[in-house]
């Protein structure tokens, strides 16, 4: 096969662009690993230096609930992406505000086809607080776990406490 | 080395005349590594697209009520988000509906005030950060738009429409800049 590609640059060049192809829709539609940043996140992830794997078989919001992590991309920004956790889904209440500050009674109605989102570290996150519900086709996929450094090695948790009232 | 043997297998220079299941076999297979290729192309590059509904209405699909057929548009996906013009035609995922993609048309950019239409409850609208407000050409209520669900993150573009395809009377590229809907009255 090696032979066969050897000393033919056109066919090498098709295996190459059909390789490419491949690896990106795999990458884009199947599953993805990433470095992530920032402080949102913490402590779930570091600020720096965390690789985490992302299922894009849930690209589009597809079978997303409450308290996964999510892959979205930032919908006031160009071409950044960002993680953080849904808190809401559509036709759920949530709070407009952060929990022990002025305006955390406000509440809104999560609208169809919408989520709501934070980070889980609440005064160094930008998230729905900011720009309101997520369209769930910003979605591209669901943390499935963090992967580097590797002795942190672990699935994504539900972050969310059960509270009885 | 155990690939290589396999490899030659299948081209069948392992001997004998290659059989006519295996030409078939190989042509398949041969065609099949292309798929990837054509799906790329067709999420980031260009793609033709069949226009349903009558959101676009009169612009697309006006023989709505005296035939099946529907237009057939370019859809021009490489990065769809860069040098946005008011009055362009684009495609976009539904907000309300995230496996729905839209036809509309951008009428005002970030940072502009727009008057809005019904039902949208507030009577001007600027324009927030890395969004835009789109509408179907259709008279009001007939498109599910950006005067329902607001404003609309550029993220969620598609594509744009650049050229109709089919019919052929149409045929030819979209003359977006032709199109004038005043931000104010």
């Amino acid at each position: 096969m090696i032979s066969h590609l050897i000393g033919h640059p056109v066919r090498f060049a098709i295996s190459t662009l059909k390789i490419t192809c491949l690896a990106h829709l795999t990458l884009s539609h199947l599953l993805q690993v990433s470095p992530a940043q920032g402080p949102s996140m913490l402590p779930t992830f570091t600020v720096d230096g965390d690789w985490i794997a992302a299922d894009m078989t849930a690209r589009l919001g597809r079978r997303i609930k409450v308290g996964d992590l999510v892959l979205y991309k930032i919908p006031i920004f160009a071409s950044q992406n960002g993680v953080k956790r849904v808190i809401g889904m559509p036709g759920d209440y949530v709070s407009l505000g952060t929990p022990g500050e002025r305006g955390e009674e406000q509440m809104i109605q999560v609208p169809e086809g919408h989520c709501w989102i934070v980070g889980d570290n609440l005064p160094a996150s930008r998230d729905s607080r900011q720009f309101g519900p997520l369209p769930l086709a910003l979605v591209q996929g669901r943390i499935i776990g963090k992967i580097l450094p590797w002795k942190d090695r672990q699935w994504a948790k539900d972050g969310l406490l059960k509270i009885d009232s | 080395m155990a690939l290589n043997s396999i490899w030659a297998r299948i081209r069948g220079s392992a001997g004998g005349p290659p059989s006519f299941t295996r030409t078939t076999v190989l042509n398949l297979i041969g065609f099949a590594t292309w798929i990837p290729v054509i799906a790329w192309f067709n999420l980031h590059v260009a793609e033709l697209t069949v226009i349903d509904g009558s959101s676009m209405y009169p612009f697309m699909n006006a023989d709505r009520d005296s035939s099946l057929r529907r237009d057939v548009v370019l859809n021009y996906k490489w990065s769809p988000q860069e040098d946005l013009q008011r009055g362009m035609v684009v495609t976009l995922r539904s907000p309300f509906h995230p496996e729905v993609i839209a036809v509309k048309r951008v009428v005002a950019l970030e940072g502009d005030v727009i008057k809005t239409k019904q039902p949208y409850p507030v009577a001007t609208v600027r324009i927030p950060q890395g969004h835009v407000w789109v509408e179907g050409d259709g008279p009001p209520g007939s498109s599910l738009d950006s005067n329902t669900y607001g404003p609309v993150s550029k993220r969620l573009l598609t594509g744009r429409v650049t050229h109709i395809v089919y019919p052929p009377k149409k045929f030819g590229p979209v003359k977006w800049w032709e199109h004038d809907r005043p931000l104010v009255e």
